[in-house]
């Protein structure tokens, strides 16, 4: 086994070397057997890199404590999906993920023949120095299948945090979302390789870039409601350093997907889009950088190596190198463009869109970094926790959503204002009247209430849009109402995929600021059969048990609960003692429903009859997963569906009209 | 002038220091119970606790995280010695530096934190709104907007773009 991955590994460096060489000489002496070589060069990477994968996979399986890595994320009593879910629990396996996702994103794009275009040798170069470098990192300093010294009896387990379903799809996901990021950026710089500055990488790429996006979506929001159900301190997200490097090319990807339909229908933007695609592969290589050069405290951190400082080194040069090829290619990247026809459009409210998602980004970038250039530059250590990404976020995420609703009823070229003001009036009405009715009942907190208000103005915008589409469609066809709303999304995918995502968004913004400003916390000692009030909550704490699962000592709570005065059942909030791990864990017991959680951790206890609760009640926490959820549909539906448009049918369209 | 006898000054000193103990006693008793007021469900307790990093463990659950509790019983001892807020806070950056907060103070170094997003923001928009007129081409736009009609060819494009949208949609 230990010879078999390791000859994967160098296999892999030789393999990454024969493939850059032939297709570099292919492309030299325009040969295409040397291309054809490369081809299957790639081919191989990915047979070579899956042997490797599926290696670690089954001696994390079996147990084979021989292995450093497995003896150090692995015990003989864990679950076999947390086994294999070790995978990707430190350094090396995470870096023969990143590697195995990517040789098969490699060889997705050089094996469909139909799709063989003149990109491909170009981005198999760049795709094969990604590859190249993790090999390299991986025989010379985070090898997966390294021996130990002395062969333990067990292993020394999995962090019991990461023993969660969470632990099995979030990894996994964002790392499907920052290696698919390779794959535009790669089209991005063949393109400019090969001087061919019109949107054709972009049409190439739309899927590749909307499933990264997806998958990012994805890993946010399961780390969201990993962190929620398994951290115990009831939240979602911390603004953890590494929470924020998975966010950052969120954000730049989320305005590089608008961004681009104004290059495919105007041929604009193209420096901008390029720089885009570029700067979210630099983030993504940034986030994983983060979490293994240990620059940045956080709770996400692999800890000490020099790994850091080949990852600055590899980022340093293929944003240097995109650089140097977009400056020299800035001439021809200028070329001509058809120009936006009025300030008053949607091509300008997709510039303001772009805007404020990189300011976004920028602020979440600067507010991690800040401490680190605070002490370099001044000597001075401070935080940039929750309390300042919430101030400085909550306005800029405000004017997005607000331009997120004002978006859709702008029309392309050039906006009428009076029937903008026209479709904008109900919408408008809904959302003053929905303030209007929050003060009326009593809710208080300004900024919740303007925050809210915005989403519903926004989430009326997109309903209002569907209506008038369907409507329209039912008058043209005297389709039924359903049978149109599908007709009319089906028709055009893109469009309604993206409305279903921003409603999505709308969703999650509601959960957000109303578990953010509306939450409340109690913590309370109670003897047994005492009961306590938390809200509407009565729960009465009825015994404190133990019992054994897995070779763990859990210790749980009984607690019977009514809501507002009816019987709501009963809830068993437990604290689990490990055998291989010193820390106990917290296993929250949370009872949700669409309006609110109750969230209760067994804190601690005196005797078996007097215990410490934390119980907390988090308005709308549920919507925040049913927003993901909307997301990852409309998505889906933008993914599958929909076409790009062709800028050159735009362009003919035109010319016609003018003769 | 009437003298007071040394029993009788000795009897109403003694009265005296009595009666000022029971009274000094009765305000720190009527203190205590005033200041002791202060739980871990208290606003002015969560209003102290949320500005503090507790050397990286504020996001922590509280039931596994000693330093977290340390920090809980610190506080909450302090608010009810009758220690403000603004005094706890002081005391721990004293002790620990600006990395005692969660989030940076509006002085020096910190400040520079929260101004630079605003910069960033203002130089950014700057940059969109000059970017946006340099897009836009003046002449369509002002022509459009002076005549309020759309010219002939114009007309014809857009209903171009209606019929290709009209097939696509229906």
């Amino acid at each position: 086994m230990y010879l078999i991955g390791n000859i994967a590994l160098i296999l892999g460096i030789v393999i990454s070397l024969y493939s850059l060489a032939a297709n570099i000489v292919g492309l030299k002496r325009k040969d295409r057997r040397w291309l054809e070589s490369a081809r299957g060069g790639i081919m191989s990477l990915a047979f070579v890199t899956s042997i490797a994968a599926f290696l670690l996979f089954y001696i994390l399986g079996t147990s084979q404590f021989q292995y450093q890595y497995v003896a150090a994320y692995t015990n003989s009593q864990l679950p076999l999906i947390y086994k294999l879910a070790a995978f990707w629990a430190g350094n090396a396996g995470s870096l023969l993920l990143w590697t195995f996702l990517l040789s098969i994103y490699a060889a997705i794009i050089v094996f469909n023949k139909k799709k063989q275009n003149s990109m491909i040798p170009y981005v198999s170069i760049i795709l094969l120095l990604n590859m190249l470098f993790f090999y390299i990192v991986m025989v010379f300093n985070a090898n997966p299948f390294e021996m130990t010294d002395t062969i333990p009896a067990d292993g020394k387990g999995l962090n019991p945090m990461l023993q969660n379903p969470g632990m099995v799809i979030h990894p996994l996901t964002l790392y499907m979302g920052y290696v698919g990021l390779a794959v535009p950026f790669a089209y991005a710089i063949a393109a400019l390789l090969m001087k061919k500055m019109d949107a054709q990488w972009i049409k190439l790429t739309r899927r590749w870039t909307l499933t990264a996006w997806l998958f990012l979506t994805l890993g946010n929001i399961i780390g969201g409601w990993w962190a929620y159900l398994e951290l115990g301190w009831g939240g979602y997200w911390a603004w953890d350093p590494v929470e924020n490097a998975s966010f950052l090319p969120w954000l730049t990807v989320s305005a590089f997907l608008h961004s681009v339909m104004i290059q495919e229908r105007k041929g604009m933007l193209r420096t901008w889009n390029l720089s885009l695609i570029i700067l979210s592969y630099i983030l993504s290589l940034f986030g994983t950088f983060l979490v293994r050069s240990g620059i940045l405290t956080s709770v996400h951190a692999f800890g000490d190596s020099n790994l850091g400082t080949y990852f600055l080194v590899f980022m340093a040069f293929m944003m240097l190198f995109a650089i140097y090829v977009v400056a020299t290619r800035y001439q021809l990247i200028k070329k001509e463009s058809k120009p936006i026809e009025a300030y008053f459009s949607k091509e300008s409210s997709f510039l303001l869109n772009n805007f404020i998602l990189v300011a976004a980004a920028f602020a979440v970038f600067w507010g991690t970094m800040y401490p680190l250039i605070s002490e370099t530059i001044t000597g001075t250590k401070v935080n940039v926790g929750a309390p300042y990404f919430n101030k400085v976020m909550a306005p800029i995420m405000l004017a997005l959503i607000l331009l997120m609703a004002i978006c859709p009823l702008i029309a392309w070229q050039k906006a009428v204002f009076d029937r903008f003001i026209k479709n904008m009036l109900a919408p408008l009405l809904t959302a003053i009247a929905f303030a209007i009715i929050l003060v009326a009942i009593g809710v208080k907190g300004l900024y919740a209430i303007i925050g809210l208000t915005v989403t519903v103005f926004m989430f009326a915008v997109h309903l209002t849009e569907f209506w008038r589409g369907i409507c329209a469609r039912r008058k043209a066809t005297k389709e039924g109402f359903l049978k149109a709303a599908i007709q009319l999304t089906r028709k055009n995918q893109r469009r309604y995929g993206g409305y279903i995502v921003h409603i999505g968004i709308a969703i999650i913004a509601v959960g957000v600021i109303s578990s953010q400003a509306y939450s409340q916390e109690v913590m309370k000692t109670v003897n047994k059969g005492e009961t306590f009030k938390v809200g509407h909550y009565d729960l009465t704490f009825k015994n404190l048990a133990e019992t054994n699962k897995n070779g763990n000592g859990i210790v749980y709570a009984n607690l019977d609960i009514t809501y507002k005065g009816k019987d709501d059942g009963s809830i068993k909030p437990e604290k689990i003692f490990y055998a291989t791990w010193p820390e106990p864990s917290t296993e929250v017991a949370i009872k949700s429903n669409w309006k609110e959680d109750l969230y209760v951790v067994l804190s601690s206890w005196e005797s078996k009859d007097k215990v410490t609760f934390v119980v907390k009640i988090n308005p709308f926490v549920s919507w925040i997963w049913a927003g993901g959820i909307i997301m990852l549909i409309g998505t889906a539906i933008a993914l599958l569906g929909g076409k790009t448009t062709s800028s050159l049918r735009v362009k003919s369209q035109q010319a016609g009209g003018q003769k | 002038m009437r003298t007071i006898s040394r029993r009788k000054l000795i009897k109403y000193s003694s009265v005296l220091l009595v009666s000022f103990v029971f009274l000094q006693l009765g305000i720190n008793v009527n203190t205590i119970s005033a200041k002791s007021t202060y739980t871990y469900n208290s606003k002015e307790f969560h209003s102290v606790i949320n500005k503090l990093d507790m050397q990286g463990h504020a996001d922590h659950d509280i039931s596994t995280c000693t330093i977290k509790k340390v920090y809980y019983d610190e506080v909450l001892e302090a608010l009810n010695e009758g220690t403000s807020e603004k005094e706890i806070l002081q005391s721990y950056v004293d002790e620990y530096g600006q990395a005692a907060l969660r989030a940076p103070g509006t002085e020096g170094s910190g400040m520079i934190a929260w101004i630079m997003p605003v910069i960033g923001f203002i130089l950014g928009g700057i940059g969109v709104g000059y970017g946006i007129k340099k897009l836009t081409n003046k002449n369509a736009s002002t022509e459009t907007l002076l005549t309020n009609e759309l010219p002939e060819t114009e007309m014809k494009i857009i209903e171009q773009t209606f019929e290709e949208e009209r097939r696509r949609h229906f």
